[in-house]
């Protein structure tokens, strides 16, 4: 294996610093996936900058906005007192993520950078409408997590530019979400992946918000804003969850791979769609019977 | 590049001279001879390889070794006993043949330890949720998870 240098800063200034020292070095986060590739030779970085031992890197803070450090571990979000109740789709995610060791050392910032179409935090965080914070040499700035992702490992990151914060507005308390993935075996890569979060109307039949991401059926993990439209401030019947599976089912682009093939993958989003709208509204009292 | 590394290993403070490229599991087995720690896929799939580190069930083979510095290590040779009596967990695994080339053997006790100091009740869901990320190609995991249950009733007796 080629050597290479490694690096561990403790504060921002010394990673702008290293960045002019070692032109091209390579930020490194958890690892989990960044050490594979440099095995497989995919990558051969001549110098890796750790982003582990920068504080402002860690922590959760939980208020009417919540900001997720963006070296938080999978385990430390699973492990959180609150987060479970206040964000059930992300932590249902969470736990979905690799195996026991890999979620102990693999971080959300590194699993959002990874920019990967099966990434699976990132689609809980799309549909909670998550932004991140980019810092660099010149100063910070906040993109919604929808505009981040610009096609399968790249981001809108600039050279240098570190992810330092997942900030989320706190949902409300009429909110209902679910993650759903199909894997081969439990610590797979998605096949596919889904995620749906509704507000239900007060007033009757009906959700007065929907937000849809799906996984690995496009280049990014990604929105699928015009079934939202779809779906917002209408009924609820079975007609419209199926014009609505259908729809979902043409808008994703997925490719068949040694996963699995383009046509099943687009199904499951599509059943995906509508199982999840009758797990979310159906179970809610008097729209119960409708079935 | 190259520094020396400080971590407690298996209770003990060492102290080793490591190029910046090296994976904890390089250091475990080259310099520090702990060759119980075992390199299976090297690329965290397998689990052969994995050391408990601050509590918490870790790759080895994904883990920079620069990164150990001040933490705490344990892998399968910390578990031994005095006059090298097995541990519950070995033992266990042991009596229920939970074992048979062995291979996979040493990830499992530690993913197996570090369940158990977190939880030493866990049901059968748990347990098999904590050894999601190891990998046997011999026994099937029947009598893996077999072994777990066992070592954790045994470990309510001692306690």
């Amino acid at each position: 294996m080629n050597g290479y240098d490694y690096l561990i800063p403790k504060s921002f200034t010394e990673v702008w610093d290293l960045n002019k020292k070692f032109p091209g070095a390579g930020y490194i986060a958890g690892g989990t996936d960044l050490m594979v590739r440099i095995k497989q030779r995919e990558i051969r970085p001549r110098a890796l900058i750790s982003l582990r031992s920068i504080p402002e890197l860690s922590g959760i803070d939980i208020g009417d906005t919540i900001r997720l450090g963006a070296m938080t571990t999978i385990t430390d979000l699973i492990q959180h007192p609150e987060l479970g109740r206040i964000l059930p789709v992300l932590i249902q995610a969470a736990k979905r993520l690799g195996g026991t060791q890999i979620r102990n050392v693999a971080t959300l910032g590194g699993n959002l950078c990874n920019c990967s179409p099966c990434a699976d935090t990132a689609l809980p965080l799309l549909v909670l409408e998550a932004r991140v914070v980019l810092k660099g040499p010149e100063g910070a700035r906040e993109v919604p997590l929808s505009d981040f992702f610009v096609s399968p490992g790249e981001s809108c990151l600039l050279p240098g530019e570190i992810l330092t914060d997942i900030l989320l507005d706190r949902p409300s308390v009429d909110t209902r979400s679910v993650f759903m993935k199909k894997g081969r075996v439990r610590m797979d890569l998605a096949i596919a992946s889904f995620a749906l979060l509704v507000e239900i109307k007060s007033s009757g039949p009906g959700c007065s918000k929907v937000r849809i991401a799906a996984g690995s059926v496009a280049p990014v993990p990604l929105r699928l804003k015009e079934v939202e439209q779809l779906l917002e401030n209408t009924g609820i019947s079975e007609e419209i969850f199926l014009n609505a599976q259908k729809m979902a089912e043409g808008i994703v682009s997925p490719i068949t791979d040694i996963r699995s093939t383009e046509d099943y993958r687009r199904r499951i989003v599509g059943v995906y769609l509508k199982r999840a709208l009758r797990k979310l509204i159906y179970t809610n009292g008097e729209w119960h019977k409708e079935k | 590049m190259r520094k020396e590394i400080h971590f407690i290993l298996n209770g003990s403070a060492v102290s080793v001279l490591v190029e910046a490229h090296k994976r904890l599991i390089d250091i475990l087995r080259d310099p520090l001879g702990h060759k119980g720690t075992k390199e299976g896929c090297g690329e965290g799939e397998c689990g052969a390889c994995t050391v408990i580190v601050d509590g918490r069930a870790v790759n080895s083979c994904l883990y920079p070794a620069f990164e150990i510095e001040g933490k705490n290590v344990t892998t399968i040779e910390g578990l031994l006993g005095s006059g090298n009596r097995l541990s519950v967990i070995q033992q266990a695994f042991v009596e229920k043949g939970g074992i048979q080339c062995g291979f996979c053997t040493p990830g499992m006790i530690l993913s197996a330890k570090a369940l158990l100091d977190t939880n030493p009740d866990p049901g059968e869901e748990e347990i098999r949720n904590a050894l999601v990320g190891n990998l046997c190609r011999c026994t099937g995991y029947v009598q893996i998870i077999e072994s777990v249950k066992e070592a954790a009733e045994k470990g309510k007796e001692i306690k």
